[in-house]
């Protein structure tokens, strides 16, 4: 009994040392600790200079959009939720649906010159629904090409494809000198964003007025095109993880991914030029490309009004101003910001690997989630639908087709 | 002379617990899978059968059925033959025996998630192990030789072998015809060893003078011994082993989550992977919840068949 008490006086004294008396905890939750490390180990120390009575307590990291989303309704139920999070651009919706994210209209208005930071209305239109913002864009990305300059000039290649029919004759060049995986295409990319690529690029949304808009000759285009460049290219199917290793050590030689892993390939590629292409359009540059990304809403349910203006100070330090250049120096996204890409023009000039992304920026377009309950289950169907042309499974695109558009139009709500 | 209650005292406390810990959630799970309930709503609507007819009627949910029955088809027998093969070769054995047990037991005790990672790395298609091993073997013509078929005068490009290594050899984990496979083979690995324990208990329950009295009768081969005293003396140990082994194998998720999430197109979507993937990932708990019932419906038929044996008295 004694040596009881004695432990828990020990405890008591450690956590009272361990916490500083007034601070304010705000938790925090975010996805993609690979891409995403980095950026908050140096954000945290800016935001504790600037916010020294706040106290920044990070939840395990989500492995995606999807968990993350799933981890955020499971903490709800349960009555857990942290107090910001980030989430996907497309999983957004889901969440003001189902009422757990908290609109920020009332910290908007009580800040007094909230676009003077930098924030603009196209990139609040990423968070904004039922005329309400509720999400306030963090990163945002734009699928690119990475390509092995090294192995394309050894082959003859200089100049990057622009558009897919030319990547495939550089497919072929590659094949002939020997490379057996010359191409990876990152069709698995979370929320079918490869498949809404493909269907930007000839300005077709994946939906339109809540109805499916695979279904004509926009969407078999861009399935014709998914299959001629596998099976032109000879693609393996990889897993996204397995695929990246290749790329870094030079196996792979061009690889089509989004711009957010730039930082992360600069630090783990093997020792060959690496540069980045503007993404290849069908035929025609691209018509537009889906933003992907995250942004981050807050989602607390705390009554203490100090907790609450603790977590809107770090939802604004995050995406303005040196918050929000972090996120390009670290990681290869876009910052929607207009403040913050003024403090990144030298950057931009030494680093033009991160800039193409940049340069393809008048191309963003909304990376559609699909709505209702069946949302998470809709994106599966989709994905088992490219897989399958991965794979082989399927040789038939219109066949294809006609499935994956009954399967998706029996999912949405009626 | 009334009757003591005390016996109420003594089921009840076990009664109560099942009730709550077994019985409940299973009617739970089955009021939900007649509904379309899914995490964070506030309510739901009663949906009837509608989620056990998408079940027997969609096929991604065929391919369901398939992948867990080409499993169980799979590892059953191969891990059941090679636990008896194991255990009938160690229990000959005058020395050494005990090392073989643990070396075969390891991958029982080994914790699964942990081994599946060693797997992914071992079988990763550029890097892994299994098919630098492989390769390796290409230039050296003894290897290529015998494993090709060329030594007996057959085309190399027409093997499995000779043609892998003209071309590539294959991603065990992300090509649909070895992906299930894959899985399998880690099943098995993994299961057999569990098998062998079990028999080896079963063996030393059969009496040597079985033995003995077969070979005065003119049993002289080992071969007859085995067929007419040691098979059917472990009549009992067989059902236990078929069992459960069919129950682990319906049960495999692990690997499949680790390793290849259902994919590819499916190949090893497996029962409790699916379960997982609408009830957990998806949040379609109704859904979830129907897959549930009916994978407690195959276990209870599993669970019936044995009882039955049993009751038959296979025991002699």
């Amino acid at each position: 009994m004694k040596n009881l008490t004695k432990i828990s006086a020990i405890a008591l004294a450690t956590s009272v040392l361990t916490t500083p008396v007034q601070a304010v905890e705000i938790e925090v939750g975010y996805a993609y600790s690979s891409l995403f490390d980095v950026t908050m180990e140096r954000l945290i120390p800016e935001f504790n200079k600037a916010h020294p009575d706040i106290d920044v307590k990070f939840r395990a990291t989500y492995e995606n959009y999807e968990d993350g989303t799933n981890t955020i309704l499971r903490e709800s139920v349960a009555g857990d939720l942290p107090d910001v999070t980030f989430q996907g651009l497309n999983r957004q919706a889901l969440l003001v649906e189902k009422g757990i994210a908290k609109s920020l209209e009332p910290f908007i208005a009580a800040e007094a010159d909230f676009a003077k930071d930098g924030y603009h209305q196209a990139m609040l239109d990423l968070g904004t629904f039922n005329g309400e913002v509720y999400g306030l864009p963090y990163s945002v990305s734009l699928p690119v090409g990475y390509y092995n300059m090294d192995n394309l000039n050894a082959v003859g290649i200089t100049e990057l494809p622009t558009t897919w029919d030319e990547v495939i004759a550089a497919c072929h060049t590659l094949m002939d000198a020997g490379h057996k995986t010359p191409m990876w295409w990152g069709w698995s990319v979370t929320g079918n964003w490869f498949f809404q690529a493909l269907m930007w690029s000839q300005g077709e949304p994946i939906l339109k007025d809540g109805k499916v808009n695979f279904d004509g000759e926009a969407g078999l285009a861009a399935l014709e095109q998914m299959k001629k460049l596998f099976r032109e290219c000879d693609m393996p199917n990889l897993s996204a993880g397995d695929a990246g290793v290749p790329f870094n050590s030079g196996e792979v030689s061009m690889y089509f991914w989004s711009t957010s892993a730039v930082g992360a390939i600069e630090r783990a590629k093997g020792d060959f030029e690496l540069k980045t292409g503007k993404y290849p359009g069908m035929g025609q540059p691209p018509k537009g490309l889906p933003a992907g990304g995250n942004s981050v809403m807050m989602v607390s349910t705390s009554e203490d009004p100090e907790e609450i203006a603790a977590a809107w100070k770090f939802v604004k330090f995050a995406t303005s101003g040196i918050g929000a250049a972090l996120v390009a120096e670290t990681t290869g996204y876009i910052p929607p910001n207009k403040a913050a890409n003024d403090l990144l023009t030298d950057f931009y000039a030494q680093n033009p690997n991160k800039y193409t992304a940049v340069e393809q920026s008048g191309l963003l377009r909304d990376w559609i989630a699909y709505p209702g309950d069946n949302g998470l289950a809709i994106t599966q169907v989709l994905y088992d639908g490219m897989e399958s042309i991965v794979t082989g499974e399927s040789d038939d695109m219109a066949e294809l087709q006609e499935e994956l558009v009954e399967e998706v139009n029996d999912l949405l709500p009626k | 002379m009334g009757r003591s209650k005390a016996h109420y005292w003594f089921v009840g406390p076990a009664i109560l617990l099942m009730l709550l810990l077994l019985i409940a959630p299973v009617v739970v799970a089955a009021a939900l899978s007649m509904t379309d309930y899914s995490l964070g709503n506030s309510g739901f609507n009663w949906i009837g059968w509608e989620n056990y007819e998408k079940l027997f009627t969609r096929r991604s949910y065929s391919k369901m059925f398939t992948a867990s029955l080409t499993y169980v088809l799979l590892v059953v027998p191969i891990s059941v033959a090679l636990g008896l093969g194991s255990a009938l070769l160690i229990s000959s054995l005058r020395i050494g025996g005990e090392l073989y047990k643990a070396i075969f037991f390891l991958p029982v005790m080994a914790t699964l998630l942990a081994m599946a990672i060693v797997w992914e790395f071992a079988l990763n298609p550029i890097v892994g192990v299994v098919n630098d091993i492989l390769r390796s073997g290409c230039d050296k013509s003894v290897i290529y030789g015998f494993l090709s078929g060329s030594w007996l005068g057959y085309d190399p490009l027409e093997s499995w072998y000779g043609s892998a290594c003209e071309k590539k050899f294959p991603l065990w984990l992300g090509d649909r015809k070895y992906a299930l496979g894959t899985i399998a083979f880690i099943g098995i690995w993994q299961a057999f060893g569990f098998n062998m324990v079990l028999y080896l208990a079963g063996l030393t329950s059969v009496p040597r003078e079985l033995y003995q009295a077969a070979q005065m009768d003119g049993a002289d081969s080992a071969w007859e011994r085995f067929k007419l005293v040691t098979w059917p003396m472990l009549g009992p140990t067989h059902v236990f082993v078929i069992t459960i082994s069919s129950i682990r194998s319906f049960q495999v998720f692990d690997t499949v989550e680790a390793l290849t999430e259902g994919g590819p197109s499916k190949s090893t979507y497996v029962m409790i992977y699916a379960m997982f993937e609408k009830g957990v990932r998806q949040n379609l708990l109704g859904m979830g919840s129907a897959i549930t019932i009916v994978f407690l419906i195959f276990v209870l038929i599993l669970t019936l068949v044995q009882v039955y044996f049993v009751n038959r008295k296979v025991h002699y």
